[in-house]
């Protein structure tokens, strides 16, 4: 007779340490060319508006940046999460133009971040599969 | 789980800024939204200004973002008092779905809370609270079904307003206990319009608990629009409603006397 296979259960409690958070500027005006730093930088300065020098104090990185549609993908610890999104909440203007962040997604996993109903499009594609 | 809805949107002459606030508001997942007509009774006699037609806005109304139904939008009034005068429920309160007040003394918010027929009452976001919020008016309004509302589009717009508005909905939340509070726009372009789940992480920094952060912008908004159909109702039990006219021809042809008894079932 087999030994009753063992099996042990692990639990998360919290899985992952940082959370990311899918973001994008929107600005009254289309036509404006930004850069990853300046656009890191109006967040920081966003932060530090709201929260104070030591309040701002908390590390975040901007992973990826898309100048044309002006999107990006920012990193930060779980502390460091609301104080961050409220930030980028109340930012109300760039360079003397009104602009808005708008938050396309947070999870805790990078992965989540990569599929987005939102963004779904039923095209040709789906068609080609049923056929088949 | 509850919809998104977003209660306060200034009304602008401009039907085209008014058409792409709602439009953004959809595309950002609000289910319905309200046109804030915000009146200010300076004059003895001021006109309550007539809601106009929400047909006439949009032929088609925006899909909400997420679901497939339309948005939804409803008319709203705000009396700026501050004189107990300027709060007078006439028949012009009628035509509105939600009726707010935003009392600017403190005798005009005890007596707001506990007499008048409102549904939501305005906290101060432009200025510093010219009066303390005491515990026994907030709790009469809490047993009234009464909400209180903070707008954060002021917030966006300066610094100091933002300093203002944290300050008194800090305060608010302290004596309410974060119960009764609903959070909303204030919007008077699209770009001051946020998402609902920015929102609900907006009332973590207003101290409320997650729970009631969200239920600020879902749940709380949706008990605001029931207050305001049953302030029409007896009690929200009875409602009354225009009866069709009967033909005149089939009354004459039987006497009254032997008329048949079709009203009482």
């Amino acid at each position: 007779m087999e030994d009753s296979s063992k099996f042990e259960r692990y639990v998360y409690k919290n899985a992952s340490v940082y959370h990311y958070m899918k973001i994008s500027l929107v600005l009254e005006k289309e036509n404006r060319n930004i850069s990853d730093a300046q656009f890191k930088q109006l967040i920081i300065s966003g932060v530090k508006d709201l929260y104070g020098e030591i309040g701002a104090s908390f590390p975040f990185d901007l992973l990826k940046f898309d100048p044309k549609e002006l999107t990006g993908i920012l990193r930060v610890y779980n502390s460091g999460l609301v104080k961050l999104w409220s930030a980028l909440t109340l930012l109300g203007s760039y360079q003397n133009e009104a602009c808005a962040f708008r938050v396309t997604q947070v999870s805790p996993f990078l992965l989540a971040l990569s599929g987005n109903s939102r963004e779904l499009q039923f095209g040709d594609r789906a068609q080609v599969a049923l056929r088949r | 789980m509850s919809v998104f809805m977003d209660l306060n949107i200034i009304n602008s002459s401009d039907k085209n800024r008014l058409k792409h606030i709602i439009e953004t508001a959809a595309h950002l997942g609000y289910s319905t939204v309200a046109i804030n007509y915000v009146v200010e009774p300076l004059q003895k006699k001021q006109e309550i200004p007539n809601p106009q037609s929400i047909s006439d806005l949009f032929d088609k109304f925006p899909v909400v973002q997420g679901k497939s139904s339309p948005i939804k939008v409803l008319n709203r009034l705000t009396i700026v008092a501050s004189d107990a005068s300027h709060f007078r429920p006439t028949n012009e309160y009628k035509k509105f779905d939600l009726v707010a007040v935003y009392p600017k003394t403190e005798k005009l918010f005890h007596a707001a809370c506990m007499t008048f027929d409102v549904d939501i009452i305005c906290i101060a976001v432009t200025e510093k609270q010219p009066f303390h919020f005491k515990r026994a008016p907030v709790n009469g309004a809490i047993d009234r079904g009464i909400f209180f509302e903070t707008c954060y589009a002021a917030a966006i717009r300066d610094s100091i307003t933002r300093r203002y508005t944290i300050a008194n909905a800090i305060c608010l939340m302290e004596i309410c206990k974060g119960k009764n509070v609903i959070v909303s726009s204030g919007a008077e372009r699209q770009l001051e319009l946020r998402g609902p789940y920015d929102i609900a992480n907006l009332g973590l920094v207003f101290s409320l608990s997650e729970g009631d952060a969200k239920a600020a912008v879902s749940t709380n908004c949706r008990s605001v629009l029931l207050h305001g159909e049953t302030r029409a109702t007896a009690s929200g039990v009875i409602h009354t409603m225009k009866k069709p006219q009967i033909l005149q021809k089939e009354e004459e042809e039987t006497p009254a006397a032997k008329k048949a008894r079709t009203e009482l079932a």
